[in-house]
Protein backbone atom coordinates (compact mmCIF):
# COMPACT_ATOMS: atom_id res chain seq x y z
CA UNK A 1 0.00 0.00 0.00
CA UNK A 2 1.18 3.34 -0.56
CA UNK A 3 1.22 6.58 1.32
CA UNK A 4 2.28 10.38 1.04
CA UNK A 5 4.89 10.77 3.63
CA UNK A 6 6.12 14.31 4.41
CA UNK A 7 9.31 14.43 6.44
CA UNK A 8 9.79 17.91 7.90
CA UNK A 9 13.45 16.80 9.98
CA UNK A 10 16.51 18.03 8.68
CA UNK A 11 16.34 18.16 4.94
CA UNK A 12 12.58 17.68 5.04
CA UNK A 13 10.95 16.17 1.71
CA UNK A 14 7.72 14.30 1.06
CA UNK A 15 7.12 11.06 -1.18
CA UNK A 16 4.90 8.59 -2.20
CA UNK A 17 6.33 5.49 -0.31
CA UNK A 18 5.08 1.59 0.12
CA UNK A 19 4.42 0.65 3.27
CA UNK A 20 2.97 -2.95 4.71
CA UNK A 21 -0.63 -3.43 5.44
CA UNK A 22 -1.53 -2.67 9.05
CA UNK A 23 1.36 -0.69 9.69
CA UNK A 24 0.53 1.61 12.95
CA UNK A 25 1.31 4.99 13.39
CA UNK A 26 3.84 3.67 15.90
CA UNK A 27 5.24 1.03 13.89
CA UNK A 28 5.62 3.64 10.87
CA UNK A 29 7.80 6.00 13.39
CA UNK A 30 9.90 3.49 14.52
CA UNK A 31 10.48 2.31 11.24
CA UNK A 32 11.23 5.32 9.86
CA UNK A 33 12.80 7.49 13.15
CA UNK A 34 14.58 5.12 15.00
CA UNK A 35 16.20 6.43 17.23
CA UNK A 36 14.35 9.78 18.01
CA UNK A 37 12.13 9.81 20.34
CA UNK A 38 7.96 10.34 19.44
CA UNK A 39 7.24 13.04 21.89
CA UNK A 40 9.44 15.39 20.39
CA UNK A 41 7.33 15.45 17.22
CA UNK A 42 3.76 16.43 16.16
CA UNK A 43 2.31 13.35 14.16
CA UNK A 44 -0.61 14.13 11.84
CA UNK A 45 -2.46 11.68 9.31
CA UNK A 46 -4.97 13.52 6.57
CA UNK A 47 -3.89 17.04 8.59
CA UNK A 48 -4.96 15.37 11.62
CA UNK A 49 -3.68 14.10 14.82
CA UNK A 50 -4.33 10.65 15.49
CA UNK A 51 -3.70 7.79 18.16
CA UNK A 52 -0.13 5.98 17.90
CA UNK A 53 -2.26 2.58 17.52
CA UNK A 54 -4.30 4.47 14.23
CA UNK A 55 -3.40 1.67 11.01
CA UNK A 56 -2.36 3.63 8.05
CA UNK A 57 -4.46 3.31 5.09
CA UNK A 58 -3.77 3.37 1.06
CA UNK A 59 -4.04 6.90 0.26
CA UNK A 60 -3.26 8.33 3.88
CA UNK A 61 -0.92 11.77 3.81
CA UNK A 62 1.46 11.07 7.48
CA UNK A 63 3.80 14.29 8.70
CA UNK A 64 5.94 13.98 11.20
CA UNK A 65 7.13 17.99 12.25
CA UNK A 66 10.06 18.17 15.21
CA UNK A 67 8.96 19.99 18.04
CA UNK A 68 12.37 21.51 18.70
CA UNK A 69 14.25 22.75 16.00
CA UNK A 70 17.69 24.82 16.67
CA UNK A 71 17.93 28.10 14.92
CA UNK A 72 21.49 29.51 14.35
CA UNK A 73 23.46 32.52 13.32
CA UNK A 74 24.35 32.06 9.57
CA UNK B 1 -19.74 29.64 1.05
CA UNK B 2 -18.10 33.85 1.01
CA UNK B 3 -15.63 31.94 3.29
CA UNK B 4 -14.76 29.41 0.88
CA UNK B 5 -14.26 31.48 -1.91
CA UNK B 6 -12.24 33.81 -0.19
CA UNK B 7 -10.23 30.82 0.55
CA UNK B 8 -9.93 29.60 -3.36
CA UNK B 9 -8.99 33.05 -4.43
CA UNK B 10 -5.74 33.53 -1.88
CA UNK B 11 -5.16 29.75 -2.74
CA UNK B 12 -5.61 30.61 -6.50
CA UNK B 13 -2.79 33.90 -5.67
CA UNK B 14 -0.43 31.15 -4.00
CA UNK B 15 -0.48 28.45 -6.65
CA UNK B 16 0.46 31.44 -9.45
CA UNK B 17 3.48 32.85 -7.34
CA UNK B 18 4.88 28.80 -6.94
CA UNK B 19 4.54 28.58 -10.49
CA UNK B 20 6.49 32.09 -10.94
CA UNK B 21 8.71 30.35 -8.45
CA UNK B 22 9.28 27.16 -10.62
CA UNK B 23 10.65 29.42 -13.67
CA UNK B 24 12.27 31.55 -11.28
CA UNK B 25 14.83 28.49 -10.77
CA UNK B 26 15.85 28.93 -14.15
CA UNK B 27 16.80 32.10 -13.63
CA UNK B 28 18.14 31.81 -10.25
CA UNK B 29 20.54 28.92 -11.93
CA UNK B 30 21.78 31.52 -14.89
CA UNK B 31 23.02 33.97 -12.06
CA UNK B 32 24.45 31.40 -9.45
CA UNK B 33 26.37 30.68 -12.93
CA UNK B 34 27.30 33.62 -13.52
CA UNK B 35 28.74 33.82 -9.95
CA UNK B 36 30.62 30.87 -10.67
CA UNK B 37 32.07 31.84 -14.06
CA UNK B 38 33.57 35.13 -12.71
CA UNK B 39 35.24 33.18 -9.92
CA UNK B 40 36.69 31.07 -12.69
CA UNK B 41 37.48 33.53 -14.43
CA UNK B 42 39.15 35.20 -11.35
CA UNK B 43 41.24 32.11 -11.68
CA UNK B 44 42.58 32.84 -14.48
CA UNK B 45 44.29 35.68 -14.26
CA UNK B 46 45.83 34.83 -11.10
CA UNK B 47 46.93 31.62 -12.71
CA UNK B 48 48.60 34.01 -15.50
CA UNK B 49 50.36 36.33 -12.97
CA UNK B 50 51.48 33.65 -11.10
CA UNK B 51 53.07 32.11 -14.27
CA UNK B 52 54.72 35.32 -15.01
CA UNK B 53 55.47 35.81 -11.33
CA UNK B 54 57.38 32.40 -11.65
CA UNK B 55 59.04 33.65 -14.99
CA UNK B 56 60.75 36.32 -13.32
CA UNK B 57 61.65 34.77 -10.72
CA UNK B 58 60.02 36.88 -8.29
CA UNK B 59 59.23 34.61 -5.34
CA UNK B 60 57.61 37.30 -2.64
CA UNK B 61 55.00 37.62 -5.49
CA UNK B 62 54.21 34.11 -6.62
CA UNK B 63 53.57 33.02 -3.01
CA UNK B 64 50.92 36.07 -3.26
CA UNK B 65 49.53 34.26 -5.75
CA UNK B 66 49.78 31.04 -4.18
CA UNK B 67 47.64 32.76 -1.40
CA UNK B 68 44.81 34.68 -3.71
CA UNK B 69 44.64 31.07 -5.57
CA UNK B 70 43.61 29.20 -2.41
CA UNK B 71 41.37 32.31 -1.15
CA UNK B 72 39.77 31.98 -4.95
CA UNK B 73 39.26 28.06 -4.91
CA UNK B 74 37.21 28.49 -1.78
CA UNK B 75 35.30 30.98 -3.36
CA UNK B 76 34.71 28.52 -6.61
CA UNK B 77 33.85 25.35 -4.14
CA UNK B 78 31.66 27.48 -2.43
CA UNK B 79 30.01 29.00 -5.48
CA UNK B 80 30.08 25.46 -7.07
CA UNK B 81 28.05 24.28 -4.17
CA UNK B 82 25.74 26.64 -4.84
CA UNK B 83 24.38 26.22 -7.98
CA UNK B 84 24.26 22.31 -7.57
CA UNK B 85 21.95 23.44 -4.59
CA UNK B 86 19.60 24.44 -6.63
CA UNK B 87 20.02 22.32 -9.92
CA UNK B 88 19.76 19.51 -7.86
CA UNK B 89 15.89 20.49 -6.59
CA UNK B 90 13.34 17.89 -8.27
CA UNK B 91 11.29 19.07 -10.85
CA UNK B 92 8.10 19.39 -9.16
CA UNK B 93 4.74 20.83 -10.52
CA UNK B 94 3.37 23.93 -8.80
CA UNK B 95 0.78 22.32 -5.42
CA UNK B 96 -2.55 21.80 -6.79
CA UNK B 97 -5.57 24.17 -6.19
CA UNK B 98 -7.33 21.90 -3.91
CA UNK B 99 -4.38 21.14 -1.93
CA UNK B 100 -3.90 24.64 -1.06
CA UNK B 101 -7.24 25.58 0.01
CA UNK B 102 -6.88 22.24 2.22
CA UNK B 103 -3.52 23.95 3.29
CA UNK B 104 -5.44 27.40 4.62
CA UNK B 105 -7.92 25.11 6.50
CA UNK B 106 -5.62 23.53 8.54
CA UNK B 107 -3.71 26.85 8.85
CA UNK B 108 -7.00 27.96 10.51
CA UNK B 109 -7.84 25.09 12.85
CA UNK B 110 -4.03 24.83 14.04
CA UNK B 111 -3.35 28.20 14.63
CA UNK B 112 -5.34 30.29 17.00
CA UNK B 113 -4.76 33.38 15.22
CA UNK B 114 -4.46 33.78 11.33
CA UNK B 115 -4.66 37.18 9.57
CA UNK B 116 -4.84 36.64 5.89
CA UNK B 117 -4.50 39.67 4.07
CA UNK B 118 -5.13 39.38 0.23
CA UNK B 119 -5.01 42.99 -0.48
CA UNK B 120 -1.87 43.01 1.12
CA UNK B 121 -0.64 39.70 0.20
CA UNK B 122 0.21 38.52 3.46
CA UNK B 123 -0.41 35.34 5.52
CA UNK B 124 0.07 35.85 9.50
CA UNK B 125 0.59 33.89 12.19
CA UNK B 126 0.59 34.91 15.50
CA UNK B 127 2.33 32.26 18.27
CA UNK B 128 1.75 32.35 21.97
CA UNK B 129 3.89 34.32 24.35
CA UNK B 130 7.33 32.46 24.02
CA UNK B 131 9.37 32.45 27.26
CA UNK B 132 13.05 30.47 26.79
CA UNK B 133 15.40 29.29 30.06
CA UNK B 134 12.72 31.60 31.87
CA UNK B 135 13.26 35.09 30.07
CA UNK B 136 10.05 36.02 29.03
CA UNK B 137 10.52 37.44 24.89
CA UNK B 138 6.99 37.96 24.41
CA UNK B 139 4.38 36.45 21.44
CA UNK B 140 5.67 36.62 17.85
CA UNK B 141 3.82 37.09 14.21
CA UNK B 142 5.19 35.07 11.62
CA UNK B 143 4.14 37.06 8.22
CA UNK B 144 4.49 35.33 5.29
CA UNK B 145 4.64 37.78 2.28
CA UNK B 146 3.06 35.50 -0.83
CA UNK B 147 4.25 37.75 -3.63
CA UNK B 148 8.20 37.18 -2.09
CA UNK B 149 7.63 33.33 -2.80
CA UNK B 150 8.59 33.61 -6.13
CA UNK B 151 11.63 34.47 -4.96
CA UNK B 152 12.59 32.32 -2.27
CA UNK B 153 15.50 31.06 -3.64
CA UNK B 154 17.03 34.41 -3.73
CA UNK B 155 15.58 35.76 -0.42
CA UNK B 156 13.46 35.59 2.37
CA UNK B 157 9.67 35.43 1.59
CA UNK B 158 8.77 35.80 5.66
CA UNK B 159 9.38 38.00 8.66
CA UNK B 160 9.22 37.33 11.97
CA UNK B 161 7.80 40.26 13.97
CA UNK B 162 7.95 41.04 17.62
CA UNK B 163 4.52 41.48 18.80
CA UNK B 164 5.23 42.67 22.63
CA UNK B 165 9.16 43.07 21.84
CA UNK B 166 10.96 42.04 25.00
CA UNK B 167 14.66 42.45 23.46
CA UNK B 168 18.19 42.04 24.54
CA UNK B 169 19.36 44.99 26.43
CA UNK B 170 22.42 45.31 24.18
CA UNK B 171 20.63 45.15 20.88
CA UNK B 172 17.84 46.04 19.70
CA UNK B 173 16.91 44.75 16.62
CA UNK B 174 17.67 40.97 18.32
CA UNK B 175 14.01 40.33 20.06
CA UNK B 176 14.67 36.98 20.04
CA UNK B 177 18.36 34.69 20.33
CA UNK B 178 17.36 33.49 16.71
CA UNK B 179 15.52 36.67 15.37
CA UNK B 180 17.68 40.09 14.29
CA UNK B 181 15.65 42.72 12.23
CA UNK B 182 12.83 40.39 11.87
CA UNK B 183 14.55 37.97 10.11
CA UNK B 184 14.80 34.38 11.66
CA UNK B 185 18.11 32.18 11.23
CA UNK B 186 16.57 29.07 10.55
CA UNK B 187 19.81 26.61 11.57
CA UNK B 188 18.30 23.19 11.10
CA UNK B 189 15.27 24.07 9.99
CA UNK B 190 16.36 25.77 7.03
CA UNK B 191 16.02 23.14 4.26
CA UNK B 192 12.36 21.93 5.73
CA UNK B 193 11.39 25.77 5.31
CA UNK B 194 12.06 25.91 2.19
CA UNK B 195 10.56 23.00 0.71
CA UNK B 196 7.68 23.60 2.77
CA UNK B 197 7.39 26.51 1.20
CA UNK B 198 8.01 25.32 -2.50
CA UNK B 199 5.49 22.88 -2.17
CA UNK B 200 3.31 25.20 -0.85
CA UNK B 201 2.43 23.18 3.03
CA UNK B 202 1.93 26.57 4.76
CA UNK B 203 0.57 24.69 7.68
CA UNK B 204 4.23 23.25 7.87
CA UNK B 205 5.70 26.47 7.60
CA UNK B 206 4.36 27.79 10.15
CA UNK B 207 4.93 24.69 12.16
CA UNK B 208 8.14 24.50 11.51
CA UNK B 209 9.02 28.68 12.19
CA UNK B 210 6.86 28.14 15.85
CA UNK B 211 9.28 25.29 16.36
CA UNK B 212 12.52 26.77 15.96
CA UNK B 213 11.09 29.97 18.00
CA UNK B 214 10.03 28.03 20.94
CA UNK B 215 13.65 26.41 21.10
CA UNK B 216 16.81 27.75 22.17
CA UNK B 217 20.67 27.14 20.56
CA UNK B 218 22.84 28.14 23.16
CA UNK B 219 25.73 27.60 20.41
CA UNK B 220 24.69 30.28 18.05
CA UNK B 221 22.24 33.08 18.99
CA UNK B 222 22.35 36.36 18.14
CA UNK B 223 22.97 37.42 21.65
CA UNK B 224 22.53 34.49 24.57
CA UNK B 225 19.69 34.03 27.24
CA UNK B 226 22.42 34.66 29.90
CA UNK B 227 23.56 37.76 28.33
CA UNK B 228 19.60 38.96 27.25
CA UNK B 229 19.33 41.49 30.45
CA UNK B 230 22.95 42.93 29.39
CA UNK B 231 26.22 42.27 31.78
CA UNK B 232 25.74 45.48 34.08
CA UNK B 233 29.34 47.40 35.13
CA UNK B 234 29.72 47.10 38.93
CA UNK B 235 30.89 50.63 38.97
CA UNK B 236 28.88 52.83 36.79
CA UNK B 237 25.66 50.39 35.78
CA UNK B 238 25.74 50.47 31.94
CA UNK B 239 24.67 47.73 30.04
CA UNK B 240 26.93 46.10 27.96
CA UNK B 241 27.34 42.78 25.91
CA UNK B 242 30.19 40.10 26.59
CA UNK B 243 32.59 41.35 24.00
CA UNK B 244 32.55 44.79 25.65
CA UNK B 245 32.73 43.67 29.05
CA UNK B 246 35.63 43.22 30.98
CA UNK B 247 35.98 41.06 34.17
CA UNK B 248 38.39 42.52 36.91
CA UNK B 249 40.13 39.10 38.33
CA UNK B 250 40.84 41.04 41.60
CA UNK B 251 37.57 42.29 42.78
CA UNK B 252 35.56 39.05 40.46
CA UNK B 253 33.23 41.99 39.10
CA UNK B 254 32.39 42.84 36.18
CA UNK B 255 32.89 46.45 34.15
CA UNK B 256 32.47 48.39 30.96
CA UNK B 257 35.27 49.73 28.91
CA UNK B 258 35.51 53.29 30.76
CA UNK B 259 35.35 51.42 33.83
CA UNK B 260 38.54 49.44 33.69
CA UNK B 261 41.75 49.15 32.88
CA UNK B 262 44.70 47.51 32.21
CA UNK B 263 47.99 47.15 33.82
CA UNK B 264 50.90 48.79 31.96
CA UNK B 265 53.65 45.53 33.49
CA UNK B 266 51.18 42.56 33.23
CA UNK B 267 48.83 43.76 31.03
CA UNK B 268 45.74 42.13 32.82
CA UNK B 269 42.55 43.57 33.29
CA UNK B 270 41.87 45.79 36.44
CA UNK B 271 38.64 48.05 37.34
CA UNK B 272 39.52 51.52 38.03
CA UNK B 273 38.83 50.76 41.52
CA UNK B 274 41.26 47.86 41.91
CA UNK B 275 44.05 50.09 39.33
CA UNK B 276 46.61 52.30 41.26
CA UNK B 277 47.68 55.46 39.78
CA UNK B 278 51.96 55.48 38.93
CA UNK B 279 52.83 58.70 40.88
CA UNK B 280 55.89 58.98 38.40
CA UNK B 281 54.02 58.22 34.77
CA UNK B 282 50.75 58.23 35.66
CA UNK B 283 49.55 54.68 34.19
CA UNK B 284 47.38 52.14 35.40
CA UNK B 285 48.82 49.34 37.85
CA UNK B 286 47.05 46.44 39.27
CA UNK B 287 47.52 45.58 42.92
CA UNK B 288 50.24 42.44 41.89
CA UNK B 289 52.82 45.19 40.20
CA UNK B 290 51.90 48.46 42.37
CA UNK B 291 55.36 49.06 44.18
CA UNK B 292 55.49 51.24 47.42
CA UNK B 293 58.65 53.86 47.49
CA UNK B 294 60.49 52.66 50.84
CA UNK B 295 61.51 56.61 51.23
CA UNK B 296 58.08 58.54 50.08
CA UNK B 297 55.59 56.17 50.64
CA UNK B 298 54.03 56.57 47.46
CA UNK B 299 52.97 54.37 45.05
CA UNK B 300 55.02 53.36 41.01
CA UNK B 301 54.90 50.95 38.81
CA UNK B 302 58.47 48.75 38.26
CA UNK B 303 59.63 50.80 35.35
CA UNK B 304 59.54 53.89 38.06
CA UNK B 305 61.17 52.47 40.37
CA UNK B 306 65.21 51.86 41.34
CA UNK B 307 65.53 49.06 43.82
CA UNK B 308 62.94 50.17 46.56
CA UNK B 309 62.68 53.79 46.20
CA UNK B 310 60.93 55.72 43.46
CA UNK B 311 62.55 57.56 40.71
CA UNK B 312 62.00 61.16 42.15
CA UNK B 313 63.42 59.93 45.41
CA UNK B 314 65.91 59.03 43.70
CA UNK B 315 66.56 62.01 41.95
CA UNK B 316 66.40 63.91 44.99
CA UNK B 317 68.42 61.75 46.72
CA UNK B 318 71.21 61.98 44.17
CA UNK B 319 70.49 66.23 44.13
CA UNK B 320 70.71 65.66 47.88
CA UNK B 321 74.19 64.14 47.92
CA UNK B 322 75.50 65.94 45.10
CA UNK B 323 74.71 69.42 47.04
CA UNK B 324 76.22 68.02 49.81
CA UNK B 325 79.14 67.29 48.22
CA UNK B 326 79.05 70.74 46.95
CA UNK B 327 78.81 72.13 50.57
CA UNK B 328 81.29 70.43 52.08
CA UNK B 329 84.45 70.58 49.35
CA UNK B 330 82.80 74.62 49.66
CA UNK B 331 83.22 74.63 53.87
CA UNK B 332 86.70 72.91 53.25
CA UNK B 333 87.52 75.83 50.26
CA UNK B 334 86.04 78.42 53.17
CA UNK B 335 88.22 77.07 55.70
CA UNK B 336 90.50 76.85 54.01
CA UNK B 337 90.58 80.64 52.63
CA UNK B 338 90.00 82.28 55.90
CA UNK B 339 93.64 83.70 56.90
CA UNK B 340 94.34 84.53 53.60
CA UNK B 341 91.65 84.54 50.43
CA UNK B 342 94.25 86.08 47.81
CA UNK B 343 97.12 83.52 48.89
CA UNK B 344 98.24 82.17 45.82
CA UNK B 345 99.42 78.85 48.09
CA UNK B 346 95.63 78.39 49.57
CA UNK B 347 93.95 78.61 46.08
CA UNK B 348 96.16 75.51 45.55
CA UNK B 349 95.54 73.43 48.67
CA UNK B 350 93.69 70.25 47.64
CA UNK B 351 92.25 67.33 49.82
CA UNK B 352 94.36 66.06 51.96
CA UNK B 353 97.31 68.31 51.41
CA UNK B 354 98.00 70.40 54.63
CA UNK B 355 96.80 73.88 54.49
CA UNK B 356 100.39 76.04 54.28
CA UNK B 357 98.76 78.92 55.60
CA UNK B 358 97.62 77.36 58.92
CA UNK B 359 101.43 76.19 59.38
CA UNK B 360 102.30 79.33 60.95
Amino acid sequence: MRILYINNDGGGFADYIDIAENTTVEQFFTIKMSSQNAEDYTIRVNRQPVSRDYILRDGDRITITPTKIEGAVV
Amino acid sequence: MEHDKYLIRIANRIQDTLTKLRNNRYTEILCRLEKLFEKIEELHTESRLMKESIIRGWNSSTEQCCTSLSRVLNEITHSTSQVSQIVDLPQKDAPKLFELVNELAQLMQEFEDVDINLSEGTISVATEPITLEEVYLGPFKIKLNLGMLSKLYSSSAYHVIAIDPHPAATAEEVTHPHVSNEHLCEGDGSAAIRIALEDGRLCDFFTLVKSILNTYSPDSPYVSLSEWEGLACYNCGYLCDSDNCYFCSFCERDYCEECSTCCRECDETVCSGCATRCSICDESICPNCVRTCSECGSYCCKSCMEEDICKDCEESEAQNEQRNEHVTTNTQCTNTNQPDTNSKEANSTTEGEKPVGLEV
